[in-house]
């Protein structure tokens, strides 16, 4: 199979990183800082660690504040709940997955805040002045994509967060496309919260991800329970990590992006973004050429992460996605993409599109059996 | 494989997990002669209402005037996987039952494979990440 749903899942994973993984939770695969056993505290030097280089990749100001969460939603909701109270408003863009958009709904629906939505360019951009155009004296939050999974366009996200520094907002990025692909740099873009997640980029197991605060972020307890900390107080502890954390950690997942970051500094996320972007730029000039290809993506792969959403003429994405799988044992992913507003942008709601996305075991044969099979499906297109 | 769709090992109530989903965008339809429920997209809510003259109806709405023999054995395969399985057959399971492409499949019916095949065989709505 040819796999090109990297934007879902990075798949596959490095096999050694994962038997190191499995390795260590063999041997240690306890409750992390629970208990008076060395091998609790071996456990929880292994989860300090992991918060310490995460800290480091994303260049937050304090490990302490590396909050472990399912993966990029559950970092997301954690962040909206926490941060924004009731009369706030938020500004964000049409570029957004529903793990904001929904949040968002759902709090407006509540009668918790209010919000805008920011549109895109022409080619998949939010401008900073347009966020800075409707930021409001109550606007509590902004909050924005570093890269759209549907257009790959990556944000600017350095300038937007000199708007809101300017204005004292604070800034959340949702980094699920981008964390393990394009440096972040938290302290020098004023982002007061990362979330991401260990599936994609990555390239943890799936069940981990985390919020990276800034230590200005200032973020309310929404759920409470064991942390293993002042366990005689029936209030949830207020210290980081524990404030934002409940109950047992997903060990496993943690050792596993541990293990993973690892495989990722020494390839060097520069390297990795570099060859798969060399081609993504074979794809797109592939694809370029076949009548009935529409193809959604910026006219230059500059600011872009490794994928592309494109439609045969006539055909319903899904079924092209059938029939790429089942006839030429290609995987992609179709359809809206969890990020409706900007397939109504593009014209495409309701179908959606097919998305191919690459990752870093994506090979030029791969790429040219695409472009093949779709150069095919368009012509034979009833 | 032939299965009798009340007896299917598998069958074992998706009708009631679906009427409870939440989701209220039903309504009745005549089809083939019979008043069935249906969702927006004209897929039928409870899959056992399915007859070859509803059948018949759906593909006319589809652009067939007749089924060929091709489009029943399509349909039956269908049919009989879904009630085994509990579910729709994946990709390769209907190129290796069929003996046809998928994208001879999806030439066989105007709406294609998903909102044609399916559809006329009175499978559920495929859930998607589609509106």
């Amino acid at each position: 199979m040819i796999y090109l749903d990297n934007a879902a899942t990075t798949f596959p994973k490095p096999a050694e990183t994962l038997r190191a993984a499995l390795e260590t939770y063999i041997r240690m695969g306890v409750s992390p800082g629970r208990g008076s056993y060395d091998l609790a505290t071996e456990a929880e030097d292994l989860v300090t660690t992991t918060r310490k280089r995460l800290a480091d990749f994303f260049d937050a100001p304090d490990p302490e504040r590396v909050i472990f969460t399912g993966n990029a939603t559950d970092a997301l909701n954690i962040a909206l709940q926490g941060m924004l109270t009731f009369g706030d408003h938020v500004v964000s863009s049409r570029l957004e997955h529903n793990s904001v958009l929904r949040p968002l709904y759902h709090m407006r629906q509540k009668g918790v805040i209010d919000y805008d939505l920011v549109s895109f360019d022409d080619n998949g951009f939010v401008r900073p002045e347009e966020i800075a155009a409707v930021i409001k004296p109550n606007t509590a939050l902004v909050i924005l994509t570093h890269a759209s999974n549907v257009l790959g366009t990556v944000q600017p996200i350095e300038e937007v967060g000199l708007v809101c520094k300017e204005r004292g907002i604070p800034l959340v990025v949702d980094a699920a496309q981008t964390a393990g692909t394009i440096p972040i740099d938290m302290k020098s873009w004023h982002v007061a919260a990362l979330a991401f997640t260990g599936h994609k980029s990555m390239l943890a197991p799936t069940g981990i991800g985390g919020l990276v605060l800034d230590r200005d972020a200032r973020i309310e307890l929404t759920r409470f329970g064991g942390t293993g900390v002042d366990s005689r107080s029936l209030l949830h502890t207020e210290t980081y990590p524990h404030r934002l954390e409940c109950g047992t950690l997903n060990l496993l997942g943690i050792i596993g992006l541990l293990e993973s970051l690892t495989f990722i500094q020494k390839e060097r996320v520069e390297s990795i973004h570099l060859r798969e972007m060399a081609l993504l730029t074979r794809l797109r000039d592939g694809l370029l050429g076949i009548k009935g290809v529409e193809l959604y993506c910026a006219d230059d792969l500059t600011c872009h992460v490794a994928l592309l959403c494109a439609n045969i003429r006539g055909l319903n994405p899904e079924d092209a996605g059938d029939i790429l799988d089942g006839d030429y044992g290609i995987a992609v992913r179709t359809g809206l993409h969890c990020a409706p507003l900007v397939h109504e942008s593009l014209g495409t709601s309701p179908h959606g599109s097919i998305r191919f996305s690459l990752g870093p075991f994506t090979t030029e044969e791969h790429v040219d059996r695409a472009v093949a099979a779709m150069s095919e499906i368009a012509r034979r297109s009833c | 494989m032939v299965v009798d769709e009340k007896d299917s090992p598998r069958w074992d109530g998706i009708t009631p997990r679906l009427l409870d989903a939440g989701d209220v965008q039903q309504k009745v339809r005549c089809l083939g002669g019979k008043d069935v429920l249906v969702d927006k997209d004209d897929f039928l809510w409870r899959p056992e209402d399915w007859t070859e003259d509803l059948a018949r109806a759906l593909a006319r709405e589809c652009g067939i005037d007749t089924l060929n023999d091709l489009q029943w054995q399509v349909i039956r395969f269908l049919r009989e996987y879904f009630f085994y399985h509990g579910r729709a057959p994946l990709n390769r399971d209907i190129k290796a039952a069929v003996g046809i492409s998928l994208m001879e499949l999806e030439c066989l019916f105007p709406g294609g494979i998903r909102r044609g095949a399916r559809l006329v065989a009175g499978l559920p709505n495929p859930r998607t990440c589609s509106g």
